[in-house]
Order: C-alpha cells, then structure tokens, then sequence
C-alpha cells in the first residue's frame, strides 16, 4: 500500500519545528565504489555556412577507496565547414588551390574568401590518477592524447596540491608537456611563398612538428564560510611550427588595392602563405571569486593574458546559479574578451612594400572582442543531472592598421562572427 | 544510546577535538538521561506514571511530541509513539518464539495516537498507556551534537551515534567520508560503501534485532496499526537526508511500508539503500 503523496515537504517543516533549524546545505551522499559519469553532446555553430561543430563528451570518475581516484575522460569533435583562408574579398572572382593541391575552388565578387574543405573528426582522450599523501597534500599525474586528420598530440601532466591554514588555504602547483605532430594535407607549405596552381605542390614541405610546456602556480584561500577566491598564474611555451599550414594572405596592389597576379602559369592571384614566429611565450594571470547565497551561487572572474607575439587580453566572466527548487536551477553566463592584435598581423600585405619577417592574417590574432551570453537550467536528482545549456557569441575584429587600400577601402575585410553554442549534459552514477 | 557513539573530526588542534568531544558526549547523555524509559527520574517515567492526569511538557519534549505526532499522522497511524508497550510482547531474540496473536491483541488496547490529547504542550494519556521516544531520539541526539559543532568551529566532522550520522563542517580533506553499510548476512562485514560529504544517513535494520515467524524472519519495526512486523520488510534500509532525524523517519517508514519499502522512497525522490 502506498501513501498518497510524497510527505517530504511535511517531514521537513517537522523536523525544521523540532531542532529549531536546517541545514542549507544539500546532501552529498553517494555509492563511493561506483563510476560517476559526466556526459555532454555539444554543438557550436557559426552563421553564414562556417564552421559547425558536433561534438561528444563523456568523463568519468570513480574514488578507490579513501585517498585515490581515477579520471578518464573522451571527446569526439565533427567539424564541418567553412573557416576565412586570411585572403581578403576582390571585385573579381577569385580562384584558390586546395590544399591537397588536387583541386581548386572560386570565391565571388566581393566576398570574404572561405575555404570550404574544412571537414575533420577528433578524438581525444585523457587519463589522471590523483592520490592523497597524508592528510593535507594530493598529487596526480596524468597522460593525454588526441588524433585527428592531420595532427596528433601526446601529452602528460602533474599536480601538486597542499592545505594550509586549517584547509583553508590551499597551494597548487602543476605542469603539462605535450609534442605535437603536425601533418598537414599536401604538405607544410614554405612560409611566405606563393599559393601555385593545382598539381604544383614545388613549394610544399613535409611534416612538422611543436612542443608544448604549460606551468601554473595557484592560491585557493577560503575567506568566510560562504566566499572563496582563486589566484592562478600560468606560463606557456610552444616552441616548432606554430603557423597555420592552410592560412595565406593576399597581395594587393598600393593603389587599386586589387590583388595582384601570382606565379606565371598559375592563373591565381598572388596568395603568400602565413608564417609566424617559431616560439611562443604565454603569462597569464587568473583571479575568481566564488560566493554561496542561502539559496544561490555566483562566480565572478577575470584573466589577463600577455604573450611576446604582443597579444594582450582580458577575460571577465560571471556566472549566477538560481536554485528555483530543490531540483530546479537557472544559471545564466555572461563572458566578455578583450584582445589586442599579435604584432604580425597583416588583413593583407601590399605589392612592393617589404615582406616582413613573420605575418599572418588569421582574424584570431586580430585585435577585437567576443561576448558570449546564454543561460543553463539543469534539474538535479537522486539519479542524476540532467542540463541544457543555450548560449549565443559574437565576435567582432579589426583590419590591421594601415589596411584598406583602394577598393578595400570601406568594405569589411573582417566580418563579425556569430555562433550558437547547445549542450544537453547528463551526469549520473553507474 | 545503546550503541557505540562517535565523532569523527578531522583537526590538529587537540583543544578543539576535545571541546567538541566533551559537549558531543554530555549532549548525548542528557538527552539519553531525559529521555530513558528505565529511569525514575526521566521526562519519560513522568509520563508514563501520569495516570491520565494532564502533564505540562517542557519545550524540548513538547517539541519531540510534536514531531511524533507529525510522523503517525504522515504515516497514517504505522508508526505511533505509544507502540513501545508491544515490547512487552515481542522480545526480537531469534530463540524466542514470536508472541501469540492474544498477547498482541491485548497489548493493542493500550497503543494507540488517536486516543492522547495533545494540545502542545498539554499532554493527556489514558492511564496504562505509554509513550516512547526511542525511535525519534538517537538521531534528534545526532542533530542537537551536529547544530552545535557548526555554531561553533569549522573543523570537517562526522557526528555517528551507532551508525545514524551526519556531516559537519567543510568536508573531509578526502572530500568525502566513507560509510559502510553493514551486511545483513555477515555482521561486521561492509557490503556496500557510502562516500558523503554533506547531509545526514540512517540505517534501519534488523541484522541483530529479528524474530522468525514460520520460518520468515521479521524486523524489529512493528506496524502500529496492527501490532505486528509489517511483511516483506528490507533487512536494512539507509537513507541519506539534510538531518538525520529526516533520515531516520524515512528509513523506519520505509521498513513500516514492507513489500514497497522502495515504492515508498522512491516517491520521495531521496537516496536510499536497500538491503532485502
């Protein structure tokens, strides 16, 4: 026999009577002998036929015993279409090689050249172990991986971690290295030469390859029983092919801002592929404040990031968790970036001017900025977490300085980029 | 309590462990004291030698009435303060024979909620009947020690009064505790393991405390309504709750539910472990 309706809420005013109180916590009990699983599909989509992307991503946790954990973690990215090549639009069809060298693909009149064959799954995987030593400190160690068409990554990490202060200080310290190969499709071309016909892959190098060394030192400092803050300063280094095999610039004419004719024979514009400096050195430091209501949550952080190809930029991010009921919560995001452009930024280069060393015309190393907005409602219970999350980004650039010769005079050589961003999460024990 | 009692506090600072040590067991004496079916001088025996005449409870029992009463009225009368006089029948050591249907019949004329008068904190009894807080007051203990640690230290702790327990403070530096469940079939072995790190368990379960009625072996928890074992109960049931008075109203209502123990808390949307 049944009783007719759940007498929770009953059960909990009694008990509230009784001792006069209750706790505001939520109960965090669970088999601690089983996987929890973290599951998620995401999508991201850019407007006007660029890049989609579909991706699934599942981790899993499971405590052995009281002082050590596993992780494991996969993610398998679809990419398909279009990404801007770094060649800027023209008053006259324009005509580019594949970078298999087999084909090619025309781009209208006064069109942001797109290169279409952008099409790439990725599957990357990562495991960590996490121990504790005594009672105050943890270490874990970890290995990571990732393959897709042309590029794969291996990499391994390490953590330190140790309480102060009656746990309510906690340092940190951890390092990654990672090496990276890089496989182009047709072959890494050589910088700062000439996009050829089809069939001509002369100016095409072999594979190529970067080393990756990331380190971070950080301070978790409990202020009061509902705040806490979170200081990070990171360094990363790559060092190896750092630029983008499929990127080019165009060269335009000092007056007409027209491009100019490329190699005899080839029927192609003149399209110089990228080249950017072989080292790379990242600072960045990261603060968060993190505080629990009664009843709702927020976080609040900010980073600035400098690195020496002279990009700086600021993050500032919030989130806001409205617990509407016990298995309800709303949280919106809203993230806002900042950067500055790299020093070698070129939306074009101009026939006859001298060639700089390094250039690239990647609107990621543009100055501009991005805001992303969106909300999460997800519905947590005794079995688990269900979540979706909608969110919208808008990212805008500026030409380099000095761009804007002619006919490219007034038109938008780099158009804003808008993207839809849906996740359905799932997390739940097995 | 009638059961080993324990708090669990992860400090090194021995002042603070031995602070809340100190208050952890006078507060689970006093209530024990106040509350003792087996003492003359407690809140209970002054009940239960009332003979009919109205009593005026302190707050603290007015309040523990109070809840019983809640808990018979949202468990429609399986459980009932005033059942405890059915232990003059059923003596739940399995070399006993169960009590005949006569013994239980008759005890039941003297169990029952419906026929107190309680006007908070008013309360009447017809005389021969008895009430019995043992099954609100080792968790309620758990609470009042819990409600006092985090008024005041923020040290991880864990407030376990025979296996009905609750969470204080920040969590372990493990993150979690780690609870077993005690296996019906192997005393002493764990047969399954809980991590917590926030709320309240309770367990209610009959490994040592069972009766076999035709070769069926019955719980210690007697349905109020007719004075016998509901049927078909779990062996073991814990339930984690915010308190573990929560939690230990939900486990003994669930064992009270027999056969649909889990209909019963899974309806309830809360976690809970069964063993049958």
């Amino acid at each position: 026999m049944q009783l007719k309706q759940p007498i929770g809420a009953s059960l909990t005013a009694a008990a509230c009577g009784l001792l006069g109180t209750l706790p505001h916590v939520a109960v965090a009990a669970d088999d601690s002998d089983r996987w929890q699983a973290d599951t998620a599909l995401f999508y991201w989509g850019e407007g006007d036929g660029r890049v989609q992307d579909m991706s699934l991503r599942a981790a899993v946790h499971r405590a052995l015993g009281d002082d050590s954990s596993v992780d494991a973690n996969l993610t398998i990215d679809t990419l398909t279409g279009a990404s801007p090549s770094g060649a800027v639009l023209s008053n006259s069809v324009q005509t580019f090689t594949r970078p298999s060298g087999a084909g090619s693909y025309q781009v209208p009149a006064d069109t942001t050249p797109l290169d279409d064959s952008f099409l790439d799954t990725r599957v990357a995987i990562a495991g960590t172990w996490q121990q504790a030593l005594g009672e105050s400190m943890r270490w874990k160690a970890g290995v990571t991986a990732s393959g897709e068409f042309d590029y794969q990554h291996y990499g391994a990490n390490a953590w330190l971690e140790r309480d102060f202060n009656l746990r309510n200080t906690t340092l940190y310290a951890g390092a990654a290295i990672g090496r990276d190969d890089i496989r182009p499709v047709g072959g890494a071309p050589l910088p700062l030469t000439a996009m050829r016909g089809v069939g001509d892959n002369s100016s095409k190098l072999a594979d190529d390859s970067k080393d990756v060394l990331d380190a971070l030192l950080g301070i978790t400092q409990i202020l009061t029983r509902r705040s806490l803050v979170e200081i990070t300063y990171s360094y990363g280094q790559s060092t190896g092919y750092l630029t983008d095999p499929y990127k080019v610039l165009t060269v335009v004419d000092a007056v007409s801002g027209l491009p100019v004719a490329g190699s005899p024979g080839s029927g192609l514009n003149l399209y110089l592929y990228e080249r950017r400096p072989d080292s790379r050195t990242k600072h960045s430091v990261f603060g968060e404040w993190r505080h629990a209501f009664d009843r709702d949550s927020f976080a609040l952080s900010y980073r600035f990031m400098a690195d020496d190809w002279g990009i700086r930029s600021h993050t500032v991010e919030g989130r806001y968790r409205r617990n509407l009921r016990p298995g309800l919560y709303i949280e919106p995001h809203l993230r806002y970036y900042q950067q500055g452009a790299a020093d070698f930024y070129r939306t074009e280069l101009v026939n006859g001017a001298i060639l700089p060393q390094f250039a690239s015309a990647d609107y990621r190393l543009a100055q501009g900025d991005a805001l992303t907005a969106g909300l999460k409602l997800g519905r947590p219970s005794p079995d688990g977490e269900f979540s979706v999350r909608l969110e919208y980004y808008r990212q805008t650039a500026e030409p380099s300085a000095g761009s804007g010769i002619g006919y490219l005079a007034n038109r938008e050589l780099v158009p804003p980029l808008s993207a839809v961003i849906a996740q359905f999460g799932y997390k739940f024990s097995f | 309590m009638a059961s080993p009692c324990e708090v669990l506090c992860e400090t090194e600072e021995a002042a603070v462990a031995n602070h809340i040590s100190e208050h952890a067991a006078a507060e689970a004496l006093r209530i024990e004291q106040k509350y003792s079916r087996y003492r003359d001088d407690s809140v209970i025996s002054q009940i239960n030698t009332a003979h009919g005449r109205p009593l005026s409870l302190d707050e603290e029992t007015a309040r523990l009435v109070d809840y019983g009463a809640t808990l018979w009225r949202l468990s429609e009368g399986r459980f009932d303060l005033t059942s405890g006089v059915l232990r003059y029948a059923w003596r739940f050591d399995a070399s006993q024979p169960p009590p005949t249907r006569a013994a239980v019949t008759e005890l039941m004329k003297r169990v029952g909620w419906q026929h107190v008068d309680w006007k908070h904190p008013r309360l009447t009894m017809p005389d021969g009947m008895e009430i019995d807080l043992g099954g609100i007051g080792k968790e309620y203990a758990v609470d009042r020690v819990a409600e006092w640690i985090s008024g005041q230290h923020a040290v991880p702790c864990l407030v376990n009064f025979g296996g009905d327990l609750r969470c204080v403070g920040p969590p372990p530096a493990s993150g979690t505790w780690q609870v077993g469940i005690e296996s019906t079939t192997q005393p002493g072995q764990a047969a399954g393991c809980i991590a917590v790190a926030t709320g309240a368990l309770a367990t209610s379960g009959d490994t040592y405390r069972f009766i076999e009625i035709d070769g069926k072996r019955c719980g210690h928890v007697i349905d109020a309504r007719t004075g016998w074992p509901a049927p078909h109960a779990p062996r073991s049931v814990t339930v984690a709750a915010p308190t573990c008075t929560q939690a230990g109203s939900y486990s003994t209502l669930a064992m009270l539910h027999g056969a649909d123990a889990e209909a019963f808390l899974d309806a309830e949307g809360i976690r809970y472990w069964c063993l049958r």
